[in-house]
């Protein structure tokens, strides 16, 4: 297995794991080796990135224009969909989407609000104050 | 907390794809050599499925393996080993409670963990994606030594994060599920299990009616590439893209999504039985992924330059289609070999 140096993408935590790839020669032999992930690779996973934290931050905007809830900002940090909320927290979609509307949150009972809490896994000071 | 120490003499080796790492290490820690292509052969790891009515991370799903625990499960099956399967735990308290019963036992167990809350991970990895295994080998206090065989070195998880982690919820949730090896007889018929599973991974990539799953899902998944910048425009399309390549090479897979190891299996199983069909079709094999790594470098750079594509997308889903035709002639030869 061979050695290989990636200054480049020291700073970024992925550039520091290493992981196993195969490959297959032209002489027909399968290898395997320990390195970095390609270019390819991570031109995809920046682009992801890109657009979750464009929609996070668009959620932040949203959050504090007081257009939407809370819930909208830590749904989109934690890369979930109303769908996927409402099995992480166990509440209705519809219920979810609702409570989405500052008004509706802002009525919630201590209840819900930690069904949410405890899927986001953050407190509820966090969930009422979005930095 | 008790403050114990239980460590077992278990190796870490690293391997490409979690789970037949996992099933291979597992193998080796009971005294039976077995590389991870080959346990990844015989468990029917290799898969393809396109789901375009479900999002995963906001994009169409595909997969390009199995579902989760199949590795372990059909290896086991096929090679006759005892082993146990706990699909899943009515509290979360009662599947840690099982864990460290058998970490006291001297049993590392395997377990199936969402990859969100995994402290350990690089955080650009930690997306939604409940089908990771890691085995736990040993408990220090608080903390749990695992083993990850994406990763190089074994890692520490503490026992809130590692509860976490196994209750990870939604889209195909985990649930504690849990998994280990009770004995291995000492004669195992490797011949008998690699045909079972040869046979199996066939079925599974062209004869199964229905269009999205094997060598007409990635068919379908060709047709389907080419209309995407009309339909969604080039920024999503290429997003689309992305999503293929990312499913393709990350997350370990091995590069190619799995065709490498697969490859790497058929030559193996070769070499064992000299058997020359087989090595002729590790090396079709072997070109087929080398197509697919291709077509992951040239989709990259439409995912570069996103609002303006490099590439034609009429081009990338040819490409498609022929890798669909090299991946299907492998699995005719394949259903017609006998070992």
């Amino acid at each position: 297995m061979e050695e290989e140096s990636n200054p480049v993408y020291k700073n970024q935590s992925y550039g520091q794991f290493r992981e196993l790839f195969y490959s297959y020669g032209a002489d027909g032999s399968f290898e395997k080796r320990v390195g970095y992930h390609g270019e390819s690779d991570r031109v995809t996973l920046q682009q992801a990135w890109d657009l979750f934290n464009d929609r996070i931050e668009e959620a932040r905007m949203k959050v504090k224009a007081g257009l939407a809830s809370p819930i909208l900002y830590y749904m989109e940090k934690t890369l979930v969909t109303p769908m996927d909320l409402s099995m992480h927290a166990g509440i209705m979609v519809w219920r979810v989407k609702r409570h989405l509307k500052p008004k509706v949150f802002n009525r919630l009972s201590e209840k819900t609000l930690k069904k949410y809490t405890d899927a986001f896994n953050i407190t509820l000071e966090q969930l009422k104050n979005v930095d | 907390m008790e403050n114990n120490k239980i460590m077992i003499d278990y190796k870490h080796r690293q391997a490409g794809h979690c789970e037949s790492g996992a099933t291979s290490n597992l193998f080796n820690f009971h005294g039976v050599e077995m590389s991870e292509p080959m346990a990844f052969g015989i468990g029917n790891g290799l898969y393809f499925s396109y789901l375009p009515f479900l999002k995963l991370q906001f994009a169409p799903m595909l997969s390009f393996r199995n579902l989760p625990n199949t590795v372990f499960h059909r290896s086991m099956k096929y090679l006759g080993v005892d082993a146990t399967v706990i699909k899943n735990f009515k509290e979360p308290k009662e599947s840690m409670a099982v864990l460290d019963q058998n970490l006291e036992k001297g049993i590392p167990t395997g377990m199936q963990v969402g990859v969100f809350n995994l402290t350990f991970f690089p955080p650009e990895y930690r997306m939604h994606y409940n089908m990771h295994n890691i085995v736990a080998f040993g408990r220090e206090g608080n903390d749990y030594w695992v083993s990850d065989t994406v990763m190089e070195f074994p890692q520490r998880i503490s026992f809130e994060d590692l509860q976490r982690v196994r209750w990870a919820k939604g889209a195909f949730a985990p649930k504690g599920k849990m998994y280990w090896i009770n004995n291995v007889r000492k004669e195992l018929d490797i011949k008998s299990a690699v045909e079972k599973g040869i046979k199996k991974t066939v079925y599974e990539m062209i004869k199964i009616p229905f269009p999205l799953i094997g060598v007409k899902g990635i068919h379908w998944l060709a047709k389907d590439l080419k209309k995407w910048p009309k339909k969604h425009g080039n920024e999503t399309a290429s997003f689309y893209l992305g999503q293929i390549i990312r499913m393709s090479e990350d997350f370990g897979t091995g590069g190619a999504g799995f065709r490498y190891i697969y490859g790497a299996f058929l030559k193996e199983a070769g070499e064992k039985f000299n058997n020359p069909d087989l090595l002729a079709a590790s090396v079709l094999m072997g070109h087929a992924a080398n197509h697919w790594r291709e077509f992951t470098y040239i989709g990259a750079r439409n995912c570069k330059n996103r609002s303006k594509p490099e590439e034609d997308y009429g081009k990338l889903s040819e490409m498609l289609h022929e890798i669909a035709d090299m991946e299907k002639e492998v699995y005719v030869k394949l259903d017609k070999i006998k070992i």
